[in-house]
């Protein structure tokens, strides 16, 4: 076979090449500690490698909204122990001056100072905020946007506040008006939205919320200049033909409605991701801990004011039915604080859980993305020896001529 | 036998020597030259008769011919090689630029910032009215759009360049045809049987596998050794001494990209006609790569949009108004592409705008049902998750990176085999050259020898006279 000059020379290069370059890749591992440098390396690794990343972030988030989740719990259940160690206070003055033997209408008279400090600080422990939110308002938390969720004055009757237009348009210039007498049982957020655009009055549709805004009944075109309609639990609302402006698509109007009592919130809570599809609940209305109107019996702050009108009427008997119906009241209020620390539980729970799988997760990232340091260093030392191999032999293969030899 | 025939004997054969000394010595100058092939003195006896009554004698030695000793078939087969390997190369170097783009080993990319834009949304779910909360939202979403145009712009630019390097391509296409239809000229007007056709032969070689690395070509040749070369469905470039040359003009839908055509008949589009090559290569990653990938990461940011459109358009702002769009898309007539997302000026100018609630009470819902798009399955009918998408995505460009490399290896180390083969067959060898060198000067010795007997013998019959 003959053998150019050409022929040993390229095989040298192509040589010192493939080396050079398998050397390379060693090089550039080492300094990256990874084993996948580029998508190229390895494609399925680099996808797991990204949804193992995401998974990770979404942990984190996870632990970030549980946390946030801790922190509400913990302020509920030391306000809600506040709120029962009053209680107990409250009942210790009742039984006090229950019996009409040892007591008269001074003695009474100076437990119902007491007693009006007690409301007060309840109503402190009720209306707490945290972060510019109040704590037992239901969903209507927005310090800036909502009243307090416990008032000292009850509502004798119920009420309808006048409608609150908002909407992309605003600019509709005739009027609307809300009347009727609400027959609701607990405080809701009514929502009339307009889905016509640019109509009269007559041909303008709408759809009611009856939960602030979450879901729509069935499109209604009933309105009518100056004629009352229903839209539900007893509230009328009427509208009156605008003169320049008509009703634009989106256009809202908010009529809240309260029961009688003394809470101004509702009865949704907040609820927050701690996992794939985990929604949790972590707040407690004030609706459901404080008053008659939720699962419990016992309205507090009525239960207290009674005790105080007794106390100033002089009041033997009720006096007594206010005994048990403090009982009563602290039961409620344990419930709420046992609530409380089950959601602690089961943040425990969840959050070991996370963890765990993070740690499982960073395992699995490592084992896709990181070198084996000794393999790779062991390879790398193996192909300095190859390289230096290839240059000592390239340096000599010139010597190897027949030129050597002729004279 | 005449002793004047002597004299020329040992003339014939001193030229011939010499004559075979200069081809050796050529050989030798030559041994670094790409593309030689080495070249050969033919001798043959001489054509003289010298008769003596009934008996010719054939006397005397000349060069007949000095040949290239090369394998046609094996050039074939080498030209066939570097068409492929031209394809491989162009299609990795482009697939090679993009994965850098996509590269997002050490996190920082799309990936990233998708997640970093559901975790904005989740934090502004626990406190919806906290400005920093919406802030942190918007330049979430800016910094995810940002990345968006990014990537669609780096691969238009890709585009582009491939656009422009096939512009490039027609060029340096043209001007090898120019050369060859030169050599087919120069060929026919040079005597054949002194070699002197040697080096053009050698340089046309060289031409044909240039212009086979850019388009794959039939190479057909005369029998006065000039060449014909013809695309793949049969329309010539060079026809003796003929050439239709290659342009381009501006494609139809898409006035900025190029289509191939011949220079006098521009209305027939050249681009199907390639298998190979080149310019095969570019005219794939501009046509048929480029634009799958960005059809992706336009249906990737479309759903992005939607989605996140539809759910914010459920929810409330602080100002009591239904939400609107959060993502536009800033381009008239609207296209849903990647390259122009971006946030909503409107919210952009106000964060109060940002629908977080899902009643009129301002709580933190809406926001919270935007964050879990984290984990719906709403791309690829419903099967796979946004960030999952762009996982596999990403994976795609990184898999059709390594075939194309591992492609280009391949054919690398044939080349080089191939290249091996015929140096084997046509290179110079050193060794053999001066082998070679010393055979002639001992003919060329012995003809001087010659010679100088011839003289001799002269001389004697000189003094015979006398």
């Amino acid at each position: 076979m003959r053998v150019t000059e050409n022929m040993k020379f390229n095989l040298m290069m192509n040589n010192m090449n493939t080396v050079q370059s398998r050397y390379n890749e060693l090089l550039e591992k080492m300094a990256s500690q990874k084993e996948i440098n580029k998508p190229s390396d390895n494609p399925l690794g680099m996808a797991r490698v990204f949804n193992y990343r995401g998974t990770r972030e979404a942990i984190t988030q996870y632990h970030s909204n549980m946390e946030h989740c801790q922190s509400v719990i913990e302020i509920t259940e030391s306000k809600l122990t506040g709120v029962n160690d009053l209680l107990v206070n409250a009942r210790e003055i009742a039984v006090a001056q229950a019996s009409s033997g040892s007591n008269n209408e001074e003695t009474r008279g100076y437990a119902v100072s007491s007693v009006e400090e007690l409301i007060e600080e309840f109503l402190s422990l009720a209306n707490a905020t945290l972060d510019n939110q109040y704590l037992f308002a239901g969903t209507r938390t927005n310090e800036d946007m909502s009243e307090a969720p416990f008032s000292s004055v009850r509502r004798d009757a119920p009420e309808i506040d006048d409608p609150v237009a908002s909407g992309n348009n605003g600019d509709y210039d005739g009027t609307v008006s809300v009347g009727g007498t609400y027959t609701g049982d607990v405080n809701k957020t009514y929502v009339v939205k307009i889905t016509s655009d640019g109509q009269s009055l007559a041909d303008s549709t709408y759809v009611v919320s009856s939960d602030g805004g979450k879901t729509w009944g069935a499109e209604q075109n009933d309105l009518d200049d100056g004629v009352p309609v229903t839209i539900g639990d007893g509230i009328e609302v009427t509208f009156t033909e605008g003169t320049a402006a008509d009703l634009a698509e989106n256009d809202i109007f908010t009529v809240r409605a309260y029961t009688e009592g003394y809470y101004n919130g509702n009865g949704d809570c907040h609820s927050v991701e701690i996992g794939k599809d985990a929604s949790f609940t972590y707040t407690l209305s004030g609706e459901e801990v404080f008053t008659d109107r939720g699962d419990g019996e016992v309205d507090i702050l009525q239960t207290l004011n009674d005790l105080k009108d007794a106390l100033e009427n002089n009041d033997d008997e009720g006096i007594q039915n206010s005994i048990s119906a403090l009982k009563d009241a602290s039961a409620q209020i344990n419930r709420g604080i046992a609530v409380c620390g089950t959601r602690v539980n089961r943040l425990d729970i969840a959050g070991n859980n996370l963890t765990l799988l993070d740690e499982k997760i960073t395992e699995m990232i490592a084992n896709t993305e990181d070198v084996d340091i000794t393999k790779l260093v062991t390879e790398f030392s193996m192909k300095e020896i190859a390289l230096q191999a290839t240059y000592a032999f390239s340096a000599d293969i010139q010597n190897m001529s027949i030129l050597n030899f002729l004279t | 036998m005449s002793g004047i025939s002597l004299f020329n004997i040992a003339r014939d054969s001193l030229l011939s020597h010499q004559t075979a000394i200069n081809v050796t010595g050529t050989n030798v100058a030559n041994v670094n030259t790409a593309g030689y092939t080495r070249q050969t003195a033919l001798f043959q006896p001489s054509k003289a008769v010298i008769h003596e009554g009934a008996v010719q004698y054939q006397s005397g030695v000349y060069i007949d011919d000095i040949v290239r000793t090369y394998d046609r078939f094996l050039q074939a087969q080498i030209n066939d090689n570097i068409n492929t390997l031209g394809y491989s190369e162009s299609r990795k170097e482009s697939l090679e630029r993009i994965e850098i783009m996509f590269n997002e080993t050490s996190g920082g990319g799309l990936d990233e910032l998708l997640t970093k834009f559901w975790n904005a949304w989740d934090d502004c779910a626990v406190n919806p009215a906290g400005s920093a909360e919406r802030t942190a939202v918007v330049s979430a979403a800016e910094s995810l759009t940002y990345m968006f145009n990014t990537y669609a712009e780096n691969l238009a630019s890709i585009q582009q360049d491939a656009n422009g390097e096939i512009a490039d391509s027609i060029n340096s296409i043209n001007s090898i045809i120019r050369d060859i239809a030169d050599i087919n000229e120069k060929i026919i007007r040079v005597l054949p049987g002194t070699g002197g056709r040697n080096d053009l032969l050698d340089t046309r070689e060289q031409l044909i596998s240039d212009l086979s690395e850019m388009v794959d070509i039939n190479v057909v040749e005369d029998e006065n050794e000039t060449i014909t070369v013809f695309l793949a469905n049969g329309m010539p470039l060079v026809e003796n001494q003929q050439i239709s040359e290659l342009s381009v003009v501006a494609n139809e839908e898409n006035n900025s990209f190029y289509d191939v055509v011949f220079a006098n008949d521009t209305d027939r589009v050249l681009n199907d006609v390639f298998n190979g090559g080149r310019l095969k290569g570019l005219l794939e990653i501009r046509d048929t790569d480029v634009p799958a990938y960005m059809e992706k990461l336009d249906t990737l940011a479309a759903t992005v949009a939607d989605e996140v459109n539809s759910r914010h358009q459920t929810g409330y702002d602080m100002y009591g108004n239904v939400g609107g769009d959060f993502f536009t898309f800033n381009i008239t007539p609207e296209a849903t592409e990647a390259r122009y997302i971006a946030v909503n000026d409107d919210i952009l100018n106000d964060i109060n705008m940002i629908a977080a609630s899902e009643t009129m009470d301002g709580d933190g819902n809406n926001a919270a049902t935007i964050g879990s798009l984290r984990d719906d399955l709403v791309m690829n009918g419903n099967t796979t998750t946004l960030n999952g998408f762009y996982a596999s995505f990403v994976a795609e460009i990184g898999q059709d990176s390594a075939d194309m490399i591992r492609s280009y290896d391949y054919q690398y180390s044939l080349k080089s085999q191939l290249t091996n083969k015929r140096e084997q067959i046509s290179g110079v060898s050193i060794d053999e050259e001066m082998i070679n060198l010393m055979k002639y000067q001992m003919g060329y010795q012995a003809a001087a020898k010659l010679g100088s007997a011839a003289e001799e013998m002269s001389d004697i019959l000189m003094t015979l006279v006398q």
